[in-house]
């Protein structure tokens, strides 16, 4: 019954496994000698990159490991900031077909009554198996979004570390989702025309209310919204957090910057497959867009101009950019770098896409100062790469969250290991790996 | 059984020769003839070869002239014919021909449709066009096992959504090729991609989905005419939560062991049904029309059962959509309990568990790189996976892609896979991996007498790509199918635009293959 494996090294070098503790490192750590993309304007080659306390004390080149340092030696490696991904469900969805296993959102033909109020920060689960095969991958903080049901607004965004532990997150709330384009014209009778108008009633509901909800309250008015969304929509109003809109068409987007400057919003754009047609109006309103710069094809008439030209052409017209895929979802968010590959493969500068996987997204959601990029001071949320991070053969081999060196071994490290001899064995194959370290 | 075989190939020499889908042939050497027809494409002669063959049918006749009745097996026949092509010398490249050679500073020479050389030193023959090709890589035309396009076409809209004849469980009747929208603009994407060949399946609602289309990825304005010659039908089956979830409410099945019960009752049938033409068969050999006894009477087709005996006899080939280790193999004992093989699982991400099985029983495995998750069958997938199943000695790994993104990067996908196999400590060199993309799915697919390597005498589905393929930033520069240059990423005339693309408001920025 022994199989014979053919061209399979068995007992390949497997890198150490380091686990993360769930204090901050008190001893500092040295990344010498690496190509580092600092994403904050510099690439450093044969650089050095020192964390202390969490943090980034120092990156440059020539610097002296401090005395006691775990050295890492980078040579022939690339660092750079962790990747920041901006639109997720992780943490709310470990299975997607399965309701028992996903909290992504309100099931649309419910009716679910509440969109703007809910928060994906209530439901997020840091012990989902998505949060280290994706932390594995390089990812170190996502944006995980609520899924809109019947509603237009999805809720509250929010941001966490792929630490696993129990307190990853980072900001409850950071952006409010809205639908819009043909995906919301089907929550309004079928219309985009149904959707702006109760977008707009919406707002101007949410105004009426956080100006003096006792008021409110007393109108016939209060029986057809629920308070906690309107409560939910003043932060918008007030521009202080971005709308994260889901929309695609040239003529829906360009309504949408109409909108912006009539209610004084900020705006994020995802998906923006025309978004390349009105790039030079985006970058003057300074609208942001998530985009997946492989969306080519015209899976939509609002999606006739989608080409993969779209990053390079925004980048261009100085619209900040930030990537997202849209094929296996939150499962795979480190496929990102891949993404972020076929944009410079199509056009986008380099530097810029490096910027879009990590700084671009932290500023947009309102947490650039901390994270996204290897600057002293910052978080020190750092990954360092076998080669090129968007190369699809390169792979990280050390992550670091806030300076705590993660684990890289996951669930799909583990089930490879015990498939990876097919033979029978002493015992069944349920009985290797998995058990506790005897230390 | 041998009737059967020998009425399923007649009917396909009839076709081919005839060209009007009759079935009259009754000639001993049909078989032959088939083979005879798949290679005879490229021939000026046909239509003189058919005529001579149609008179020699003539002469054959005799009081049982017009045969006992045979159901076409290939009522829409392929029209395909390749477009014209120069001599081509591709010259000074890394040439990986797909079945696990690289040639450094190699050379293709692409003449009268075929590959007409492969190696080191080629010279070009006087007036060849010669692609100087150095630092580009040469590698076979990209093929998908895994597609819905034109079944489920750009813009996907409810008008068009064609794939999932979600009205029965076993839906064998259906064919893939009457959904394909040969407008559907993902076919260009793909070209761009590298793909030259791809099997387009119904989709996995129902325990039985329906008969695949293999198609070269040469526009047309029918699908007869993208259809591959000479290729086999596949036939798309589903394992485990599909049939589960979608006919659970709906009479059933409701639970996978429903689900097998469903397999094993088609199947009954399928040989009984079989059965019943053999007998006619027989009869009709042993009737003497000069006798007393009734001409025999015909049984009635069936459109289900036809496709299933189909399979039980090989002419068609079963790609069977199934994730979790322990269903793959009930269904491999399930295809020797009634005598017909499974070609591939699809989507198989555990394969890896039971990878000894597969390689044992001959059975490929088309998986993604890395998708996972979307439900609870797929949960258990490694990066690994291809990697494991092709470490088996005779293992069998594909990449597939299941996606009208995804078939434009398969190389990528590839080369994700080889990279994880490679972490940890396997020896896959390129002019392995692209097999996964090329000469396994061809074989899959049996098509690979033709096309699926780089070796003379096929035909000349050749890519030239920009580098390595198996990088993020290469792409396929020149896309030959059948030796015709149908993809130049520099010469916007050599990009196909399609219907629904072309005129359309502000769009001549972008359009075609490229965009």
């Amino acid at each position: 019954m022994k199989k014979m494996i053919k061209k399979l090294t068995i007992g390949a070098g497997l890198a150490a496994c380091l686990v993360a503790s769930s204090a901050f490192a008190q001893e500092a750590t040295a990344i010498m000698n690496a190509r580092v993309l600092t994403a904050a304007g510099d690439v450093i080659e044969n650089g050095d990159v020192i964390i202390r306390d969490g943090q980034i004390a120092q990156v440059g080149a020539d610097l002296s490991a401090p005395q006691g340092a775990t050295v890492i030696d980078g040579a022939g490696k690339v660092v750079t900031p962790g990747l920041f991904a901006p639109f997720t469900t992780i943490g709310l969805e470990e299975i997607g077909l399965d309701a028992e296993a996903n909290d992504a959102g309100p099931d649309r033909a419910s009716n679910f009554p509440l969109g703007a109020a809910l928060n994906a920060a209530d439901a997020i689960r840091p012990a989902s198996s998505l949060i280290p095969i994706n932390r594995a991958g390089g990812v170190t903080r996502a944006v995980t979004a609520p899924a809109p049901g019947a509603s237009l607004f999805g809720g509250a965004a929010a941001v966490i570390d792929l630490s696993g532990e129990t307190n990853s997150i980072t900001r409850r709330a950071v952006a409010q989702v809205l639908v819009l384009g043909y995906s919301g014209a089907s929550r309004a009778g079928d219309t985009r025309m149904g959707a702006w108008a109760i977008l707009r009633e919406t707002l101007d509901q949410a105004r009426r209310y956080n100006s003096d909800p006792e008021a409110f309250l007393r109108t016939g008015d209060a029986t057809r919204y629920r308070a906690a969304d309107l409560r939910a929509l003043a932060p918008v109003l007030a521009g202080e957090m971005p709308l994260l809109v889901s929309i695609n068409g040239e003529s829906d987007i360009r309504n949408l910057i109409r909108l912006k400057n009539e209610y004084g919003l900020r705006v994020i754009i995802l998906g923006g497959s025309e978004a390349w047609k009105a790039a030079d109006a985006l970058g003057a309103a300074n609208i942001p867009v998530i985009l997946n710069p492989t969306a080519n094809l015209p899976s939509q008439f609002e999606d006739l101009g989608a080409t993969l030209r779209n990053a390079a052409l925004l980048d261009e017209a100085g619209v900040a950019i930030a990537f997202y895929g849209t094929e296996s979802g939150s499962h795979n968010i480190s496929a990102v770098t891949q993404l972020a590959g076929n944009a410079v493969a199509n056009g986008l500068d380099y530097d810029t896409a490096i910027a879009a996987l990590t700084r671009n997204p932290a500023e947009m959601f309102g947490v650039g100062d901390e994270f996204g990029t290897i600057a002293p001071g910052r978080a020190a949320d750092i990954v360092v790469w076998s080669g090129d991070p968007l190369e699809v053969t390169s792979a990280p081999e050390a992550v670091f969250i806030a300076g705590v060196r993660q684990d890289l071994e996951n669930r799909q490290s583990a089930l490879r290991e015990r498939y990876r001899d097919l033979s029978r064995g002493d015992l069944p194959i349920a009985y290797r790996g998995g058990a506790p370290d005897p230390d | 059984m041998d009737n059967w075989r020998k009425w399923l190939v007649a009917a396909t020499a009839g076709v081919a020769l005839a060209g009007c889908g009759d079935g009259g042939e009754t000639s001993p050497d049909g078989a032959q003839g088939a083979e005879r027809d798949q290679t005879a494409q490229a021939s000026p002669n046909q239509e003189q070869d058919q005529e001579r063959r149609a008179a020699r049918s003539d002469k054959e006749t005799n009081a049982k002239a017009d045969g006992p009745v045979r159901p076409p097996r290939d009522p829409f026949p392929s029209t395909y014919e390749p477009y014209p092509g120069e001599t081509t010398l591709i010259a000074n490249a890394t040439v990986l021909t797909g079945d696990g050679v690289r040639i450094d500073g190699g050379a293709v020479l692409i003449q009268d449709g075929r590959i007409a050389a492969v190696g080191e030193d080629i010279t070009a023959p006087d007036g060849a066009r010669v692609i100087d090709a150095e630092g580009k890589w040469v590698t076979p035309g990209i093929i998908d096992i895994h597609s819905h396009l034109g079944d489920y076409p750009s813009p996907s809209t409810q008008s068009t959504s064609d794939g999932n004849e979600i009205t029965n469980p076993n839906t064998a009747d259906v064919w893939a090729e009457h959904s394909v929208w040969p407008q559907d603009a993902g076919f260009t994407r793909a070209l761009a991609g590298g793909v030259t060949s791809l099997q387009v399946l119904p989709g996995s609602a129902n325990l039985f989905g329906g008969r695949s289309a293999i198609l070269k990825n040469v526009p047309s304005r029918t699908v007869q005419g993208m259809k591959f010659p000479g290729a086999p039908y596949g036939l798309k089956m589903a394992c485990g939560e599909n049939p589960k979830r979608v006919y659970g409410d709906k009479g059933g099945p409701g639970t996978r062991m429903g689900n097998f019960s469903g397999y094993r009752r088609a199947w009954i049938e399928a040989e009984a049904y079989q059965k019943k033409w053999e007998d006619y068969w027989s009869a009709y050999e042993e009737w003497d029309p000069d006798g007393d006894e009734d001409r025999p009477e015909a049984p009635a087709r069936d459109l289900k059962l036809e496709t299933l005996a189909g399979v039980l006899d090989g002419e068609i080939l079963v790609n069977m959509h199934c994730y979790r280790a322990d269903e793959m193999v009930l269904v491999l004992d399930m295809a020797e309990e009634f005598g017909y093989k499974v070609t591939t699982f699809h989507h198989a991400i555990e394969a890896y568990k039971i990878a000894d099985y597969l390689a044992q029983e001959n059975v490929c495995a088309a998986v993604w790189a890395d998708w996972w998750g979307f439900k609870l069958e797929a949960y258990d997938t490694v990066p690994e996976n291809a990697a494991l199943v092709h470490a088996q000695d005779g293992g069998c790994a594909i990449i597939h892609s299941d996606s009208a993104l995804g078939i434009q990067r398969l190389n990528q996908e590839a080369a994700k896979a080889m990279a994880s196999g490679r972490r940890m400590g396997m020896d896959l060199p390129e002019e392995t991996v692209i097999g996964w993309l090329t000469a396994n799915p061809a074989e899959a697919m049996g098509i690979l007498d033709q096309t699926g390597t780089l070796e003379a005498g096929k035909m000349a589905d050749v890519v030239v790509w920009s580098g390595n393929p198996f990088s993020v930033y290469t792409q396929a520069e020149h896309v030959f199918i059948d030796g015709a240059l149908l993809y130049d990423r520099d010469d916007p005339a050599r990009s196909p635009r399609m219907d629904f693309e072309i005129g359309q408001a502000g769009n001549d920025a972008t359009g075609g293959a490229g965009q």
